[in-house]
This record gives C-alpha cells, structure tokens and sequence, in this order.
C-alpha cells in the first residue's frame, strides 16, 4: 500500500515538469495559431507609375528618411512628413509639419483630416490614389513568429484553461499529501483559485467578447503556481495573494478599457506623471525602512509598495503614438520624468526597482528616438550614480563583496540566502521534492526575491527553468503581435512592458542564484507581494493591447 | 512604424542576455550541484535522520566501518576501530567536515542531480562506499597514537596510491559522540580536525630531507665534502645548537646523526631563494586533494628571514610547517623516483555519481617534486640512517628508509610539547608503503615516540598487503 503511494507521488512529481513545459507549448503555440492572414490594410496608388504601396500599418510614417514605412523619394518631400493612420472611425492624414505641407484632394491638411477610400492625397511632388487592400495581388512576408505555422487549428481557449487548472489541482494534491500534512487546506484554497481563474475566462470571454484567452492564460497559469507555492507556506498569505491577484485582474480589464484610445491617453499623461511622482513622495515621507530600504508604505492593515504601482505609470508615460512622437520628438519630459523615479527609488535603498526603471528608461527611449547618443549618456550618468552610491550607502556595497563569493558566507548577510537557493534548487533535482517538502520556504524571503529557488525545489528545475523562459518569450510575443497594434503606443508599451519583465526577472533569478548580486526584486506573477501581482497585471494589459483584435467587437 | 520595430532589437539583446544567463545558470548548476548540497545546514540531508538511508561504508576487506540499520546509523563492532576512523567516516553529525560522512553525505544518500534528495523511502537507496583503509592498520596504528596527546598517522601505498591508514588523535567514539561544552571544550580542542590532512605541525630534522635536496641539487662537491661539528655553532647572531657533539661528518653520517650544524649551514650556503624554490618544488607551500578532500597547505618561506632564522629553517625550525599527508607524499615521490603516485581513499561506490565527476578513479601522477637522481641520493640517505642510527630491526625485516624529526613547537610550554616525526618508506617491492606519523606532547624525541606508532602501522599495513 505504502509503495502505491510512493509510485503516485514519484509519477506526480514528475508529471508536473512535464507538464509544465506542455502548458507553456500550448499557449504559445495558440499565440501563433490565432492570426489573420497578412495582407495590406489599405494601398497607396501612385498616379503616375500605377505603382502600388501596401499600407501595413495602423499607424505609417510617410517622408523622405529611409526608415520611413512609406519612403517617398523626392526633394520636395521631408523627412518626416506626415503620418497616415487608422482609428475606429476611419483612416485619417496628420501632418508633422513638413515644410511642402500636405493635401488631400488638393485641400492643404492642417489638423488631423479624414481621408476616404478614392480621396487623392498629395505629397511633395507625388500624388497618391487612396484605395482599398484587396486591390493588393501580391504576397507579403509575415513575422517569423507567424510564419510557418501548420494549418491546424488552434487548441480552443477553454482547453488551455483546463489544462492550466488542472495543473493548479495537481500541486493542490502535492501539498495536501506532503511529508507531515494533516488537513486539506491547499485543496480548499485550490478550489477558489480554480473559481476565480474559471470567472475570469467566463467574464473575458462572454462579458467582454474576447476572442483570444492566451495571454491571460498564461498570467493565471503562473499566478496560480504563486499562490498554490505559499499554501504550505503560510496560508494566510496566499489568500492574501489571491485577493491581490483578483485585483489585478481588475486593473487588468480597466487599463485595457483605459487605454483603448491612443489618442485620448495624451491628455491623461501629465496627470499620471504628478500622480506617480506624488506616490513615490509619499513613499519617501512615510515610507517604513524594511530590509534597509523603505519602499513600504503602511496604511492600517494593508502595506504597499508605491513604486510597483508606478511601474505602469511609466510604460504609460513613455509611448506615444507615431504622429506626436514625429511632432515632439523631444525626449526631456520623460527623461526627467526617470530620473526623478530613479532618484526617488535610490534615495529609499530600493536599488533593485530603481535597476528596472533604469533599464526600461533605456528600452523606452531608444525605441522612441532610435538614438545611441541618449543610451550612452544615460548609462553614463547611471554609471556615476552607482559610484556615488556604492560610496554613500555601505550595505550596498557589502552585497557585492558577497557576489561570486558567496560560499564564503554562508553563515552572514552577504551569502546567506544565496548559499541556500542554490543548496534547495539541488536539492530539489529535476523534478523537485514536491509541494510543501521544501526546506528554502524557511529562510527570509523566500516566497519573493528567492521564489525562482523555491519553485525549483519544490517543483523541480525543468519547470523553474521553463517558466522563466516563458515569461522571457513573452517579450518575442510582444515583438511579434505589434505589428498589427492599432498605435505605436500599444507597441512601445507592449515591447517597453516585456523588457521589464525580462530585466525584472533577470534581477530576481540571477540575484537569487548569485550570477548577479542580490538586490530584492520580485518575480513577475509567481512571488509573493500584493502590489506586486497587481502592477504584474496591469503590465500584461499592454500587451494584451498591442493585440489589434483585442478591441475588435 | 517600422523603424519602432526596428528598435526594438534593443530588447531582443535584453532577452538574449537574459537566454544566456538562463544557460549559464544551467550548466553551473548541472556542474556543481552535487557540492551545493553537502551543505551543513541542508535541511534533506542535516542531523542523524539524514543518515538513515544512507549506504554502507566498508574497509578495504569489506569489513563494515559504519552502515544504517533499522534507521539507526550504526559503526564498527571494534571501539578502538571507530576511534581510529572517526576521521575519516565522520559520525552522525556533520562536524568532521573532512569525513566521508560529512563530505560525500548526499552520495551516500543516493542524491542525483536527476532525482534531488526527497525521494519516498521505497524508491530510496544509498550508495555504499568502499574506502582503501585497513581497519586493522588503523587500530594498530591508534593503540600507539593513543597515548599522546595529538598527533596523526598515515601510511599509503605509493605505488597505487591507496591510502591504508589515516588516524588522527584526538578522538571519540561515534556511537557516544561528547557533548562539548564550555567545562570541557579545552579536552576535546581540535577534536574535529583530521590532523592528517588539516592541521600542519613544525617538521624538524625531517626538513633536512628538504635541505638535503637542495644541497644535491646545487652543491657539486656535497659528497666529498666534511663538517666539523661541535655541538654548537653560532650563526647570524645566535647559535645553532645539536643534542651533542657530532665531530667531523659527511652528509650521510651528518643526516642519519641529524645534525643541525651541517644543515644550518648548508641552508645559509644555499641561500634564501635556492632554499625557497626547493621547498615550493617539492610541494612544501601546495595543497592538493585525497578523493576530493583537501589538504591543509605546509608553509616554508625564506625570503624575508635573516640569517639566523635561515639557518635555522633549514633544520625545520624557523616559522617551517608541514602536513602529515603531503609528508607521506614526499616519501612516495623519493621512492618513486621523484614523482609521487597521488593518495586517494574512496575505492569505489555502487552509485555512479563519484565515478562520473572523476574522484574514484585510482592514483593519478602527481607533479614531480625532484630529479630521479636527487631521489635517489635521498633514499640512500634516508636507508643510511635507518641502518646506522634507527636500527634495521626496528620494523621488522622490513628494508626501510626514513627519517625522524623533532619539532619544537613555538606555543608549547617546555619539552613536552614537542612534535615528534618519523616519515619514511619501505623499498620491498612487496611493501611499497610510505608513511608519515607525528606525535605531540611528549618530552621524548621522535624516534621514540612517533617512531613506535610509525613502527605498529607499518608492520601492520604490510600483513595486510600479504
């Protein structure tokens, strides 16, 4: 009898693995499956050659420079001239002043101006007939993400959903049956996860009329793995997690609603920057020093950590769509906009966050201004910034005496959680030691900045491993999918937002595992921490945005 | 559009850094894992439960040295066998962290990077181990060492490199571990040091091994060569003092007489950095592993002493330290003509584990540490003093070479804290054993008291070579 049960805990322990690697492959096999045909969304007929140009974009620079979308070869035109772009109601023209001006059916465009299928539009020296795509007859290459894909059909919405919550039900079992278990806590706590997963699908899908689930499959998939490791952690706190993941679902859904006008979100820009310095004041005022930094902030029974909130501020404030990016090319606003954050999370010893906003400022600047120049200033500065720091704050700099060193110390603060990561992640071999058998869960921390550790103990290194490439190839999505977002807007955050979960990842992972130094940064989705999940969420929303059928009814 | 698309391969860097990282955590992990969980804090493996399903471990005639039964970790029937391998077991506890125990816990539990440590106890099975000792040899040699306060015996087979014997005092019975407490930490002090591969000790006369290589190596007319010894004799501003007055001698009649006259001043002849590349040649500042277990680094440097203490560090005094093990190597090297076969003590093991990261292999080559002819000399030398001085009788019609060698020791308080030495090898071809002992805290000189536990070993390990 004994042995029946060590054979199904052995088979189980093993399947998860396996099964991980078997959601991520579904999920982003679904990602490549669901996708119209390319074909061009409109065309531009030149009037004197008859040659046709496919209009691939919702959004298209038009002008003289070589990287335009729509290079127009002629003195008369500028290099940045005007943008065509497309919005619900219709295809409109917006000149970024050009100094030949614009015209559509010979009238000069001043402001953003309609334009119909058979309008003539001027530029330069060219005259352009406005005409539908079908007229298009050749082939066009699409994203190698899309490419090549087999012409089944993909698996169906509800399908992943089973799949991701009968993973959820396995590491359910895992726990309830661990090495000293004595009541079903986790399986009761795995019920309303499963619940609140299955409401979510039902609310996207027959509520908001969403046609693909993939993304957010793949959100619930990892935040239910959060919340199921810290059920024989402390209950009390994956509840907590749960409630904070519901919450982010929320923000999920209204950011996308928030967002689904690019061109009404400029006027929202300035607000959300003083809102965000304001948060991170607050944070500075009242702020209460934890693990020597003090990005806490207390209020009654509920703690935050503003600067998780402000993470989506950021993204936010730092795409534009491509007619105001080619009239105000200016990068200052959101230059000083970063630095006021970095500074602000430095001067709380948050220097993990202030390393991911540092990086995304980095992301975000150079896919607005393409320039090299900007990259290598700020690296510069953040250069002499860390030296100050390194100087100023002596803590900091005992982190490093540890990195790469760390079995040196294993008994102090230099080496002490590291050492043991990476003890548990051997611990825990392939296929881990099962949920709730690990030893990491006892060390500080361990359920946020080491949970790359703890999800390899218990679940094995294979899974570990696999879900964070996943959370990585999410950017590759991202790439992929804006090519067809509505706005440059959607695909500067949706790329801006994957490369902060790379960067974010990379810090928790490698910090933990010691190939970085440890700087205390949570794991997108699966660490512990309320605010966390909630701005992890609000994060997704960009991508999901930067779907274009995201908001097609 | 596009060129917004374009610009995005600054994130496809970011990702491909992040890729990367990812397979180098992979392969460091793949490599390593196995030495990240023979921690002593790991929760799977710490405490007297982790040892419940571990293997076997068992002499080099199969006799058990220690073996789980009915969860209990249970040792050698023989009191004075446990005590004598205390060391290089280990017990329950992980505080012998040189021990097999200690070090190879998570093989001898089974771990595999594949399968971790948590596996339900059916599917469980620790690997066993085979070691090279002989238990016997090692009772043999404690029964000596027993009496003493420190001290440490190895002897190994130079020409395989198994090690036969390695017995370090102080000592317990790992089946009543002491409770070491404030009251009684200064009787069991060093306790969990295996003396033979982590303590070093001041050599003596048997340093004039070393100063006689470099006297051969670099002096052309050493052979002809006579010193006049009267008992005493002042360099740099001290003097250099031996037991009595040994008149005129050669080398060989200066070494087996074990004069520190004649070897002061050959050491202040030679010179500091003549003095120093012969000792780092011969291995004196280098550590090296014993199936994977380090040993502690000797210690011989010259280049900023003044004359005195360079006449001095040639006999072995001075600031000299050296390691019982990497002794018995340097016997080895001289009997195998310069280069040594390198010790190992782990045999074999039912799990592949220890095969695959190369430690169960048998005895590689070590680096050479002299000349063949050099080696040769000394083992003339070393033959020479056995016949004139220590007796031929001593071990039993055993054809030997050796030296013997008394440390004064720095932080000892009289006589009775001198270290006492006696390294050497045997030349039968039958017996190729070499062996390193040291004895502290007795008044007598080497020859006596090091001497017997090297005497008792090794008559023992060649039985048990028969």
């Amino acid at each position: 009898m004994a042995l029946i049960m060590d054979i199904a805990v052995v088979a189980l322990r093993m399947l998860l693995p396996v099964y991980t690697v078997v959601i991520v492959y579904q999920i982003f096999a679904a990602m490549r499956r669901r996708r119209r045909p390319e074909r061009p969304l409109v065309l531009l007929e030149d009037n004197d050659t008859g040659e046709k140009i496919p209009v691939l974009f919702w959004e298209n620079s038009i002008g003289r420079a070589r990287g335009s979308d729509i290079a127009v070869d002629d003195p008369a035109v500028s290099r940045n001239h005007c943008v065509l772009l497309r919005r619900k109601e219709g295809w409109f023209i917006t000149d970024t002043g050009s100094k030949t001006g614009t015209y559509v059916n010979g009238k000069r465009v001043v402001r953003r101006t309609r334009v119909n299928i058979d309008d003539e539009i001027s530029i330069g020296n060219k005259d352009y007939a406005f005409k539908r795509g079908e007229e298009f007859d050749e082939e066009l290459q699409s994203s190698w993400f899309f490419s090549k894909v087999s012409n089944k059909p993909a698996i169906q919405p509800y399908k992943i959903m089973i799949l991701v919550s009968l993973f959820h039900i396995f590491m359910a079992v895992e726990a309830c049956f661990c090495d000293g278990a004595k009541d079903f806590d986790p399986a009761v706590l795995c019920g309303v996860l499963v619940g609140v997963e299955w409401l979510f699908f039902f609310v996207s899908k027959v509520i908001l009329k969403r046609v693909a689930f993939e993304l957010e499959a793949l959100g619930l998939f990892f935040t239910g793995i959060g919340v199921m490791l810290l059920a024989r952690q402390e209950l009390r706190s994956s509840y907590v997690q749960l409630i904070a993941a519901v919450a982010g679902m929320v923000v999920f859904c209204v950011l996308i609603k928030f967002i689904e006008n690019p061109d009404r979100i400029g006027r929202w820009r300035l607000i959300i920057m003083i809102v965000a310095v304001l948060l991170l004041g607050i944070n500075l005022v009242f702020g209460r020093v934890t693990n020597g930094s003090a990005n806490w902030v207390h209020i009654g029974p509920v703690t935050v950590q503003p600067s998780e909130f402000v993470k989506i501020a950021f993204i936010f404030v730092g795409a534009s769509t491509l007619d105001r990016l080619q009239t105000k090319q200016n990068l200052l606003e959101f230059i000083i906009f970063s630095a006021i954050c970095v500074g602000a999370l430095a001067l709380m010893g948050d220097f993990g966050t202030a390393l991911i906003f540092f990086g995304t400022f980095l992301l975000i600047s150079f896919t607005r201004s393409g320039d090299f120049k900007t990259v290598i200033l700020a690296l510069t500065g953040a250069g002499l910034g860390g030296f100050i720091v390194l100087n100023l704050k002596p803590y900091v700099l005992r982190r490093f005496q540890g990195w790469r060193h760390v079995w040196q110390y294993t008994q102090d603060s230099r080496g002490y959680q590291q050492a043991r990561t990476l003890t548990y992640i051997a611990s825990g071999g392939l296929f881990g030691v099962g949920i709730g058998n690990g030893v990491l869960k006892y060390v500080a921390a361990s359920e946020s900045d080491l949970v790359f550790g703890l999800m390899s103990e218990e679940m094995g290194f294979i899974s570990a491993v696999t879900i964070a490439v996943a959370i990585a190839t999410l950017f590759i999505y991202a790439r992929s999918v804006t090519t067809r977002s509505r706005s440059t807007f959607y695909s500067i955050s949706a790329c801006c937002a994957a490369g902060l979960f790379v960067i974010q990842m990379s810090l928790n992972v490698f910090g933990a595992t010691d190939i970085l130094p440890l700087t205390g940064v949570t794991f997108p989705f699966i660490s512990a921490g309320g605010t966390s999940i909630i701005s992890c969420w609000g994060l997704l929303a960009f991508i999901k945005a930067a779907d274009e059928r995201t908001y097609s009814k | 559009m596009k060129r917004i698309l374009k610009r995005s391969w600054l994130i496809f860097i970011v990702a491909i850094a992040f890729l990367c990282g990812m397979c180098f955590l992979v392969i460091e992990t793949v490599l390593n894992a196995s030495e990240w969980v023979d921690m002593p804090y790991n929760g799977h493996i710490s405490g007297s439960g982790g040892l419940i399903q571990a293997g076997k471990i068992t002499d080099r005639n199969g006799s058990v040295l220690a073996e789980s039964v009915n969860g209990k970790r249970s040792y050698h029937s023989d009191a004075a066998v446990r005590k004598a391998l205390l060391h290089v077991v280990g017990d329950d506890s992980l505080n012998i962290s040189t021990a097999i125990q200690s070090r190879f816990r998570s093989e001898l539990t089974g771990y595999s990077f594949i399968w971790g440590l948590n596996m339900p106890q059916s599917f469980r099975h620790g690997h066993d181990m085979e070691l090279t000792v002989d238990a016997a040899t090692c009772k043999a040699a404690y029964n000596q060492l027993k009496n003493y306060d420190s001290g440490a015996c190895v002897v190994y087979n130079y020409n395989t490199g198994e090690v036969l014997c390695d017995v370090s005092i102080k000592t317990y019975d790992p089946n009543s571990p002491p409770k070491i407490t404030k009251n009684n930490e200064d009787e069991y002090e060093g306790v969990y040091l295996d003396n033979s591969l982590s303590s070093t000790y001041t050599p003596g006369s048997i340093f004039k091994i070393v100063t006689a290589a470099a006297a051969i190596e670099n002096i052309p007319d050493i052979w002809e060569r006579t010193w006049y010894c009267s008992g005493k004799e002042e360099i740099g501003g001290g003097d250099i003092t031996c037991v009595n007055s040994h008149g005129t001698v050669n080398l060989k009649q200066a070494f087996g007489h074990s004069c520190n006259v004649v070897f002061a001043e050959l050491a202040v002849e030679l010179g500091a950095d003549k003095m120093n590349e012969t000792a780092k040649r011969m291995g004196i500042n280098a550590n090296f592993k014993v199936s994977g277990i380090d040993t502690k680094k000797g210690h011989y440097d010259v280049s900023k002493a003044n004359k005195n203490q360079l006449a001095w560090s040639g006999v072995g005094q001075f600031d000299d330290a050296v390691n019982p093990m990497q002794m018995a190597v340097m016997c080895g090297a001289i009997a195998k003509g310069g280069t040594p076969v390198m010790p190992y003590i782990i045999s074999g093991n039912s799990g592949s584990i220890l095969a695959d990261i190369g430690l169960s292999k048998t005895g590689t080559n070590g680096k050479t540490l002299m000349s063949s002819s050099t080696a040769e000399k000394l083992g003339e030398l070393m033959r020479y003093a056995v016949i004139n001085d220590y007796g031929e009788s001593m071990f039993g019609g055993l054809h030997m070479c050796a030296k013997t060698g008394t440390g004064e020791t720095l932080t000892g308080s009289g006589s009775d804290k001198n270290d006492g030495w006696m390294i050497g090898y045997c030349k039968d071809s039958e017996y190729p054993l070499a062996f390193a002992c040291i004895v502290r805290g007795s008044s007598r000189y080497g020859y006596a008291t090091a001497g017997q536990v090297a005497k008792a070993a090794v008559t023992q390990a060649a039985k048990c070579l028969k």
